[in-house]
């Protein structure tokens, strides 16, 4: 999946406005194999919708997306869901009425081929199936550690619980890359540093790229590779955290300026 | 019939395995597996579905990694020590290194580092199996503490992918190594089985500490079939029944069921999938025995107890009727009550209805031997899940002497642990017991006690005259029954002079589904009777939320004025039952859970007095003042390690 230069998945030069607004200016990011990039920035910087121009949600009006050497920018985001691009969301989407396998089994949608007539005679089609797909999902439920509420319907979760379910949904897609926008957010100290180890996981055990919007400073120093900090929809700063720590335009886009006297 | 000829009439059924010159449990293992082959031993919960494990597998499984660890330098004598959940790997390692002489001491999976580091160096364990990433990081964390250990073995993978420690190995490597060796020397596992003898040691079973540094107690072989055939003699059990391995095997009573018994009757040994499944289990499998510990049987009447809080009106009647006449007639039939027969009916609506279906639920429907092990669980306990038609017993031992006593029959005393077990004649002498002037029980018969490692001094302590003194205060009946009272150590004296029994009270005190915890104050300079109380925020967070009660935080909860009414209601329904003097008279409810992180419980939930003691002093003064309110200052130490001071200020409650 890797282009000449090594990189997943690039943005080059992104421009995105709403009318007048400017929400990314000249964005150029890259994602290099086997790395959690972690994206920051206040409030408004534009990091959401960096996530949504690469998984075709938007389509900037400038610039391009490649995955690996295909251009996506003007495909439509479910075509980039099939190519490997999976995303989670800030707030929960999930189907609340079903229980946590359903809604696993909702990410797998894209492998089922059983047609309306195979799945009404059931044997030996959507039967064959369905045990290859349970089975997939059973894989996902174990990695993460959610054997115990199977069964139980998602509307009755935590929190805590609902993000880490709609991140299994994702990785039920098999993805090549997973985009997290915000999995941190609303959660208390125990359910982050969870979350943190299974993000971990996703990349150690699954050799998933993962591409990380995340408020949380100290999440975001442990565990990312590499940060690229927006500011008014700009690329400010791109480093390890440790550089990203001593940037001077950093601290000055988090913290403001020191008022002279 | 004499007791003695039901025991004789219940060991002929099982095999003589005595006769068959078979001393150990590898050896019963294969004696087992040459009968049954491919019927299934072990069961455990993967990916979803129930994987099953016969005689033939399991063989496999230990044979690989028993030569695994011959391979890697193990010998006979040398220690290994096991940590992890109940799961089939746990139970193969262990009887791997006993089918190459080797000893076993299984730790439980919660332990903190320097918990960890004592027994393992005790011990004198050369390798540690693991179960998962969380006990290899404190393996390696301890590493150059302990320099005897050459290898540590994990069988969970996950998490492990970066690690490169030399030390480190999985499970299945060992077992590739122990193929090779046996391919390189053919015969050499069915040899080291073979050359085992009853009197090895097969576990060192530590003792959870209460007090003091945890002692490793010996069990023999022999003592494991020796309690087996305690049990299987007092009742008999079918061949092929299901079992809940739950309780952890580093507490001797697993070692007796799961690990000894699991071969011998054999029971079909299934795993939980995860401790937070285990009441889902329970109903998948239907149990047909089930050994918890009084903790594990209080939460799930509280369980119980709290979902019916919750139902609607009608339900709520409906059950109290069910329970009301099925306490009429179980309890009855136990007090050897002639059961009339229109209560009869009454009995077989109210199952119908009701207790069938609440048995069914909690995946009781088929269990019918059911055990609570270890004193102390309050009578209205065991009531409760005879009312409900789950015909819960008593079973009360010590590590050191082995099981000692078990409600018995079909009429037993429910305020007792019950009578003496049959000693299998063969294995040693009957039981006897006596108790001292100041009620501590004397025991002697069986197997005996096989001492501490490598503490003949604590061993020499317990001994008298050829009696084991248990430590535990017990009152006989006329009937042979054993009513346990308390801890000899932990019976307490008043300023007053009145001895009063604080475990007594404490285990009554919990099984109000408000009361998570409780301990009992009072000594020789206190002249009443006191109580903390750590209230269970889980039955009082619905409780408060229902009545419109607002509160923030645990501690805001816990000195709410309400909460505090309702908890005081609960004591004066024990108190009820002592006697003027040991009654509860002023207490507290603390303002933070209890937690075994911070040492203030035992790993197996106990509450630790003495650390409890100090830690709240200022309570106790308190308490013991004529104040009624105060400003605490507790330390805390949070999930991620940091630590703190909780202030708060606490309400001291009269009765």
């Amino acid at each position: 999946m890797l282009d000449n230069n090594g990189y997943f998945l690039r943005t080059i030069g992104l421009q995105l406005r709403f009318g007048g607004v400017v929400a990314l200016w000249d964005v150029t990011t890259n994602l290099r194999e086997s790395e959690i990039l972690a994206i920051i920035g206040p409030n408004g910087a534009g990091k959401s919708c960096l996530l949504n121009c690469m998984n075709g949600f938007y389509h900037a009006q400038e610039g391009d997306v490649f995955f690996g050497e295909v251009n996506i920018s003007r495909l439509k985001s479910y075509k980039i869901a099939r190519l490997g691009i999976a995303r989670t969301f800030q707030g929960v989407q999930l189907f609340p009425g079903l229980n946590v396998i359903e809604n696993l089994l909702t990410g797998r949608h894209i492998y089922m081929k059983t047609n309306p007539v195979q799945a009404f005679l059931y044997r030996p089609w959507a039967h064959r199936e369905e045990i290859r797909e349970r089975r997939k999902v059973e894989e996902i439920i174990d990695f993460l550690e959610i054997k115990h509420i199977r069964h139980k319907l998602v509307g009755e979760l935590s929190y805590g619980l609902r993000k880490r379910i709609d991140m299994g949904r994702a990785l039920a897609m098999e993805p090549k890359v997973l985009l997290m926008d915000e999995p941190m957010a609303g959660m208390n100290l125990e359910e982050k540093e969870d979350m943190a180890r299974f993000v971990i996981d996703i990349r150690e055990a699954l050799d998933i790229p993962v591409v990380l919007v995340e408020h949380d400073m100290q999440v975001v120093m442990d565990i990312a590779d590499r940060i690229y900090v927006l500011n008014w929809g700009n690329v400010i700063a791109e480093g390890t955290p440790e550089e990203i720590k001593k940037n001077p335009e950093v601290i000055q886009a988090y913290l403001g300026e020191e008022r002279s006297r | 019939m004499t007791m003695k000829s039901a025991a004789e009439k219940n060991w002929a059924k099982l095999p003589d395995i005595l006769n068959e010159g078979i001393e150990t449990l590898p050896q019963l293992m294969l004696y087992q597996a040459g009968r049954f082959g491919d019927r299934v031993l072990h069961r455990k919960k993967d990916f979803g579905i129930w994987q099953h494990y016969t005689y033939i597998d399991v063989v496999d499984q230990v044979k690989n990694f028993a030569m695994g660890l011959a391979a890697l330098g193990v010998k006979r004598g040398e220690t290994i020590a096991i940590v992890g959940e109940n799961e089939p790997e746990l139970f193969w390692s262990e009887y791997a290194a006993q089918s190459i002489g080797a000893k076993v001491v299984c730790l439980y999976p919660d332990l903190t580092t320097s918990q960890m580091e004592y027994v393992i160096i005790h011990s004198e364990t050369v390798t540690i199996v693991c179960e998962d990433q969380e006990q290899v990081d404190k393996a390696l964390e301890l590493e150059e503490k302990i320099p005897a250990v050459h290898t540590v073995i994990y069988w969970d993978e996950r998490g492990m992918w970066m690690y490169d420690d030399p030390k480190l190995m999985t499970f299945k490597q060992v077992q590739e190594m122990g193929k090779d060796y046996i391919g390189k020397h053919p015969e050499s596992f069915e040899g080291e089985v073979a050359a085992g003898k009853g009197s090895d040691i097969a576990v060192l079973s530590y003792t959870s500490g209460t007090t003091g540094l945890p002692k490793g107690c010996i069990l023999s072989h022999t003592y494991l079939f020796d309690t087996v055939l305690r049990i299987a003699g007092a009742f008999p059990m079918k061949p092929f029944t299901q079992y809940l391995s739950y309780i952890s095997p580093a507490w001797g009573t697993e070692q007796m069921f799961g690990v000894s018994m699991g071969l011998l009757v054999p029971f079909v040994v299934n795993f939980p999938e995860e401790p937070e499944t285990v009441q889902e289990n329970i109903r998948e499998i239907g149990v047909e025995t089930l050994v918890f510990a009084p903790p594990q049987w209080e939460s799930l009447a509280s369980l119980v107890q709290s979902k019916m809080i919750d139902a609607g009106r009608i339900r709520r009647r409906l059950f109290n009727w069910g329970i009301d006449v099925g306490r009429r007639v179980n309890v009855g039939k136990l007090d050897g009550e002639k059961i009339s027969r229109g209560w009869r009916l009454l009995y077989h609506i109210a199952d119908r209805v009701v207790l069938r279906h609440l048995r069914d639920n909690l995946g009781l429907q088929d269990s019918y031997f059911n055990l609570s092990g270890g004193s102390g669980m309050a009578p209205d306990v065991f009531r409760f899940f005879h009312s409900m038609g789950v015909k819960l017993r008593s079973v009360y031992g010590t590590t050191e002497m082995n099981l000692l006593t078990m409600n018995q029959g079909e009429a037993y005393n429910l305020e007792t642990v019950g009578t003496l077990l049959p000693v299998l004649p063969r294995l040693g002498p009957p039981l006897e017991c006596k108790t001292t002037d100041e009620g501590e029980l004397l025991v002697k018969g069986g197997l005996g006690f096989l001492g501490y490692y490598k503490n003949p001094e604590a061993t020499a302590k317990r001994m008298k005259d050829g009696w084991y003194c248990t430590g535990d205060v017990v009152n006989i009946t006329e009937r042979g029954e054993l009513v346990y009272l308390d801890r000899l150590d932990d019976m307490r004296r008043l300023s007053t002079g009145h001895l009063y029994p604080p475990q007594y009270i404490e285990t009554r005190l919990r099984f109000s589904p408000f009361i998570k915890n409780t301990m009992t104050l009072g000594d020789d300079e206190k002249p009443f009777v006191g109580a903390f109380i750590d209230i269970d925020a889980s039955t009082l967070g619905p409780w408060a939320e229902e009545r419109k009660v607002a509160y923030s935080t645990f501690t805001d909860l816990s000195q709410n004025r309400e909460i505090i009414e309702l908890i005081k209601s609960e004591i004066e329904k024990v108190n009820h039952f002592l006697p003027e003097k040991s009654r509860v008279k002023r207490f507290v409810n603390l303002p933070k859970e209890l937690d075994p992180d911070e040492d203030e419980l035992t790993r197996s939930r106990k509450i630790r007095r003495d650390f409890l003691e100090k830690k709240y002093a200022n309570f106790i003064t308190a308490i013991y003042s004529d104040k009624s309110e105060f400003e605490a200052k507790v330390p805390v130490k949070y999930q991620d390690g940091r630590t703190g001071i909780l202030k708060a200020s606490v309400y001291i409650n009269d009765l």
